[in-house]
């Protein structure tokens, strides 16, 4: 055991020179920007899948079911290697032929598909809490279903995806470090390289990208608990992320 | 897809180093989530915040990370592991932050009167929580448990970028020696919906069950 070398200032010394933070930074720069991408276009899609689940549609209903279920029972790993893998041999859409070798791109791809279908059930999970009266009342209005949706069902639904949507975005930010086995340039592989050209200890390098990670994530939390979470709702919230399955949300009252 | 299937032995020693690395993991993170959870409900405020601080570092950051330090970081301290045991400490300890959670949820759920009956009954406080508090606990926490060995087996896919041979890892081998993705992964995929399709089944039966006769 050489213990020592935990505290070895020549170890650490290469934080001191702002070269090496302006490294680290591009690799958050990168690691930003997948999980940015992610979120935006996983809410979107996210919205899509539930409202199509929801729906009467056979032909809506069905294939978003399908796809939500096996998804998000799949490893977020093995998404990552089947976008970058497959988006060089191409996909076709709607006839359409596209395909990407940037694996910047194959990320993007692999955890906004992931997110969707996990969002998709928080989305759901949230306009299923909304009580039935007021959709009643809605629809009493004269209110077609986009606009009793858009006006009455999603504004009082969306404070309650918050939550467990924030805790998804959490988890969303940890999965960019497995990018890294694509060859991505985000904030792990810039650390292994730091460590990899002995600029400092590996342990080093991995616990200041760990306190990267740690602020950007604990931040997010904090904001989540501004938004009257109940005791446990939180921690189910959390831990259903984890599994890309989504706590069953309680009733009011 | 012959070529995958030639190559499906592979494919399925990959998934066998799988299941054990998701059942030791599961066993470890079980027993240091609830001596971590039981630091989070003790009476004294040093261990609380130990116990807290363990939580919010662990669950906060990115389970290769930890993968790597097991692996990667141990031997610049000279202690080097073998990779399989470097994965398995790594999803342990990850995977534990969430199981102390959901312990310490499941404790703080048994009544204060029950404590206080235990503790005026002579039970000292390790008997209160064996005999009283932790089997009541361990009824609610269950589902989320359940949720957990979900993640925790999809998880495992992360000990290919540490160089274990499991099922993920050996789908990379076989994808690259007959370039058919789409068989190659759709394999793969097949046997992890195969572990994870059945447990969400049960989880969300066993939480419909547990939640029945109770109100939110």
């Amino acid at each position: 055991m050489q213990l020592d070398r935990l505290f070895g200032y020549r170890y650490w010394k290469a934080f001191l020179e702002p070269e090496i933070w302006v490294f680290l930074l591009t690799g958050l720069q990168a690691t930003l920007t997948i999980a940015v991408a992610a979120i935006a276009l996983s809410l979107v899609f996210g919205t899509l899948l539930a409202l199509a689940r929801l729906g009467r549609l056979p032909l809506l209903h069905y294939p978003a079911v399908l796809y939500i279920e096996v998804i998000r029972a799949l490893p977020v790993l093995f998404l990552i290697f089947f976008f970058f893998f497959g988006g060089a041999r191409g996909f076709s859409v709607a006839g359409v032929r596209v395909s990407w070798t940037d694996p910047i791109v194959a990320a993007i791809v692999a955890l906004t598909a992931y997110t969707s279908a996990v969002n998709a059930e928080i989305v759901r999970a949230g306009i299923l809490s909304i009580e039935k009266g007021q959709l009643e009342a809605a629809r009493a209005l004269g209110l077609p279903y986009i606009q009793m949706m858009r006006l009455v069902v999603l504004p009082q639904a969306l404070r309650r995806m918050v939550p467990p949507l924030v805790s998804q975005f959490i988890t969303l930010v940890k999965d960019t470090s497995l990018a890294y086995v694509i060859g991505t340039h985000e904030l792990l592989n810039k650390a292994k390289i730091l460590y990899s050209g002995f600029e400092t200890g590996p342990i080093q390098a991995l616990f200041v990208a760990a306190l990267i990670y740690l602020t950007i994530n604990y931040s997010l939390s904090r904001f989540s608990r501004r938004f009257e979470v109940r005791p446990g709702e939180e921690l189910r919230a959390e831990i259903a992320a984890e599994a890309g399955t989504v706590a069953p949300v309680p009733a009011k009252g | 897809m012959e070529r995958v299937i030639a190559n499906l032995p592979l494919l399925l020693s990959g998934f066998h180093t799988t299941l054990q690395l998701a059942a030791g993991a599961l066993v470890l993170a079980l027993l240091l989530g609830t001596l971590v959870a039981l630091l989070r409900v003790s009476p004294f405020r040093v261990l609380r915040v130990a116990g807290a601080a363990y939580v919010e570092f662990l669950r906060n950051t990115p389970l290769l990370v930890h993968m790597f330090f097991w692996v990667f970081g141990l031997p610049f301290l000279g202690i080097t592991l073998p990779e399989f045991v470097g994965a398995l400490l790594g999803l342990a300890f990850y995977t534990s932050a969430f199981v102390a959670e959901a312990v310490r949820a499941g404790i703080l759920s048994v009544s204060r009167g029950q404590i206080e009956a235990a503790r005026s009954l002579g039970l000292s406080y390790a008997q209160t929580m064996r005999w009283v508090v932790l089997p009541q606990a361990f009824a609610i926490t269950v589902p989320p448990l359940g949720n957990l060995a979900i993640a925790l087996t999809k998880n495992t896919s992360v000990a290919s970028a540490v160089l274990v041979a499991e099922l993920m890892y050996q789908a990379e081998v076989v994808n690259a020696r007959t370039f058919a993705t789409y068989e190659t992964f759709g394999v793969t995929g097949a046997l992890y919906l195969a572990l994870t399709l059945p447990l969400g089944w049960l989880v969300s039966r066993l939480e419909r069950r547990l939640t029945r006769y109770r109100s939110a």
